[in-house]
């Protein structure tokens, strides 16, 4: 099944300049090791602030196959746990969110504080000296937040999150600042999307401009049909790399396409959204000042901002990539309001209905096709999946921010990841609970 | 495309040319819309009433109705079984959300389809180049336990029911959405119409494969 002796050293001949193996999306033992050395093994997005906004609020969430709990103490302080009891292994928490100031394991009852440490067990005369309390409480992920975003990570050798994703970060901040003061908000339900089908090709089609013509031709020609020209997404037709768009390099894995130089009025080129012309009428006419500012807003950003390994910030949804196994991968659409004071309410009824358009009639095609790879991915003797797209035909320059910028059919973005996956699978760092 | 007569022997449908043009704007749903789901889902709490031989004629037979057009992919006739300011809605949240978790003015669902959403849809799947209906689902719905649930709205009927929908599609696992349905049934142009179908599925907070059918 496998084509390598051993893993690290082995996967040097499963990533080629301009292909990669096969393997890298069927093999277990391969997705078993990016579940430590990819996830938690680099700084990966756990939760959003606005989704454990008080004292005492936490979610549970994964850390690559691991469960975890994103918790807030009593004092605000943010903590990654690991969902474990110390005494038995049990998980702790079994609820997906929710208020705790403790967690008590149901199996024995083994008590913890929501900032980690053991705090009581039932009938402590049966333990001797040698039981040390401090040295059992629930282990800990190094956990570091920008801007609301908390990432977490069981390697103690990375540098902070802000320098090592200083760039995307950056490019995160303009995602943040359409609208002055604004903060983004989650807690307003989720887009639950399987896939049968190794992650990767979810992170792969992410920044992929190459394929939205093709892929999504049912939504293209259906809005075509119904509204004709004009609409979202029309510069996805024809010669991309004739238009506007660029994608980027934007360093340890994470990739960009910026589809703004391509978006003359928001607004004007939003896809179709239940209520659009009753609340467009409402906002401008309760909030004249700012009504055409304001609709803008209710439209994605223009912007495929992809955090290596697992977040994906498109449109104005964030994507949370959840591995199960080599072939299985659940796809999280988080929506997300805007809110600001001076920010229309009407706009985050807008968004949410806009925020159902893609996971209706975009996302479904590109799953189904990501499956369709999967299965011809398992086919042992055809070896190599191609991604050299302007690898060699000089289209690429230093953009902006001095990042290797190219057209939006390039599959740099896909030859970026796959360098820092070969960096993360081959490090000897370790992963440690604090 | 499946092809149809207007008024065949599976009742009077639209033609896709027709749907192409119909309600390709979207004025209705407003504030005061979204008030009425909230009445809505209160209401759908209370306890109900089986039918009477004259409600189980003419308002169980309309959902029974939509579930063989929509098992029969006749998604044109099934447009018509609905009003002009119609809605198709099912929550993200499991059960009977409450509104804190489901009011959908705030939150995101996992379908919200006024009449031009729901054309939208229509349109898409018959695109024939849609990846994820490559091949088509085929659905098998299966209704029970109608009730007649009282409601302070003049004009409205809501029935209540529960459902099983087996779904299968060439090369993919069958799969089975079960839960609840309620249907708000309104009187235009002299027949009784669809004017709001919500749809809350037992497993609606978790993930799914592929609901590009419709329910």
């Amino acid at each position: 099944m496998t084509r390598y002796q051993s893993i690290p050293t082995g996967l040097d001949g499963l990533v080629e300049e301009g292909r990669v193996h096969r393997s890298l999306y069927t093999d277990r033992a391969i997705f078993e090791r990016e579940m430590t050395h990819l996830f938690g093994g680099t700084w990966t997005y756990l939760a959003h602030e606005s989704e454990l906004p008080e004292p005492d609020d936490f979610v549970q969430r994964r850390l690559g196959l691991r469960r975890v709990i994103v918790t807030r103490d009593g004092e605000g302080r943010l903590h990654g746990l690991l969902n474990r009891c110390t005494h038995r292994g049990a998980t702790v928490c079994r609820q997906a969110e929710g208020k705790a100031k403790r967690f008590t394991c149901p199996y024995h009852n083994w008590s913890f504080a929501n900032s980690g440490e053991l705090r009581s067990v039932p009938l402590p005369r049966g333990y001797g000296p040698s039981f040390d309390r401090a040295k059992l409480g629930l282990g800990k992920i190094r956990v570091e937040s920008y801007r609301g975003f908390v990432f977490g990570t069981l390697n103690q050798s990375l540098p902070p999150l802000q320098d090592h994703y200083g760039t995307a970060l950056s490019i995160l901040d303009e995602w943040l600042d359409r609208w002055p003061g604004a903060e983004i908000k989650l807690r307003r339900r989720t887009h639950r999307l399987i896939c049968n089908g190794n992650w990767k090709l979810i992170y792969d089609n992410a920044a992929d401009g190459y394929h939205p013509g093709f892929s999504h031709a049912s939504l293209l020609r259906m809005r075509k049909a119904r509204y004709g020209g004009g609409v979202d997404m029309q510069w996805t037709l024809g010669d991309v790399d004739a238009g506007l768009q660029t994608v980027a390099d934007a360093r340890n894995g994470c990739t960009f396409i910026d589809q703004r130089a391509e978006i003359a009025r928001y607004w004007d080129q939003a896809a179709p959204m239940p209520g659009e012309e009753a609340y467009a009428a409402q906002i401008r006419a309760r909030y004249p000042e700012v009504a055409e500012r304001a609709l803008d807003v209710v439209v994605g950003s223009g912007m495929n901002l992809n955090i290596f390994p697992n977040l994906l910030v498109i449109g104005n949804q964030l994507q949370v990539i959840e591995p199960l196994d080599v072939d299985r991968t659940d796809l999280i659409w988080y929506a997300t309001a805007l809110e600001a004071p001076n920010l229309p309410p009407e706009v985050n009824t807008l968004r949410m209905r806009l925020q159902e358009d893609f996971p209706s009639f975009g996302e479904p095609d590109d799953l189904a096709n990501f499956e369709e790879c999967q299965a011809g991915l398992s086919i042992p003797e055809m070896d190599w999946v191609h991604v050299g797209r302007h690898m060699d035909t000089g289209a690429e320059y230093d953009g902006p921010r001095g990042l290797t910028t190219g057209p939006v059919s390039d599959e740099l973005p896909m030859r970026v990841f796959w360098t820092e996956w070969l960096k993360r699978m081959q490090s000897d760092d370790e992963m440690r609970a604090l | 495309m499946d092809d149809f007569l207007d008024d065949g022997i599976m009742g009077a449908g639209f033609t896709l040319e027709q749907i192409l043009t119909d309600a390709v704007t979207s004025p209705y749903l407003d504030d005061s819309y979204y008030d009425l789901l909230r009445q809505d889902m209160a209401e759908w709490e209370a306890m109900g009433q089986p039918l009477s031989e004259a409600e189980r004629a003419s308002h169980e037979a309309l959902i029974l109705q939509e579930n063989w057009l929509l098992d029969r992919r006749a998604y044109e006739k099934w447009l018509h079984l609905y009003s002009a300011r119609c809605l198709y809605w099912i929550p993200a949240a499991d059960g009977l959300p409450a509104p804190e978790v489901a009011d959908p003015q705030h939150q995101v669902t996992i379908a919200f389809d006024d009449r031009r959403r729901l054309g939208d849809r229509i349109v898409w799947l018959r695109t024939g180049v849609a990846s994820a209906q490559i091949p088509v689902s085929h659905t098998a719905h299966l209704s029970s336990g109608f009730v007649r649930v009282p409601t302070v709205r003049e004009g409205e009927v809501k029935i209540r029911s529960s459902f099983l929908c087996h779904e299968i599609r060439a090369g993919h696992p069958v799969q089975v959405l079960s839960g609840w349905m309620g249907h708000v049934l309104v009187e235009e142009e002299g027949s009784w119409k669809i004017g709001r179908k919500l749809v809350c599925l037992l497993d609606a907070g978790r993930a799914h494969h592929n609901l590009t059918f419709l329910v």
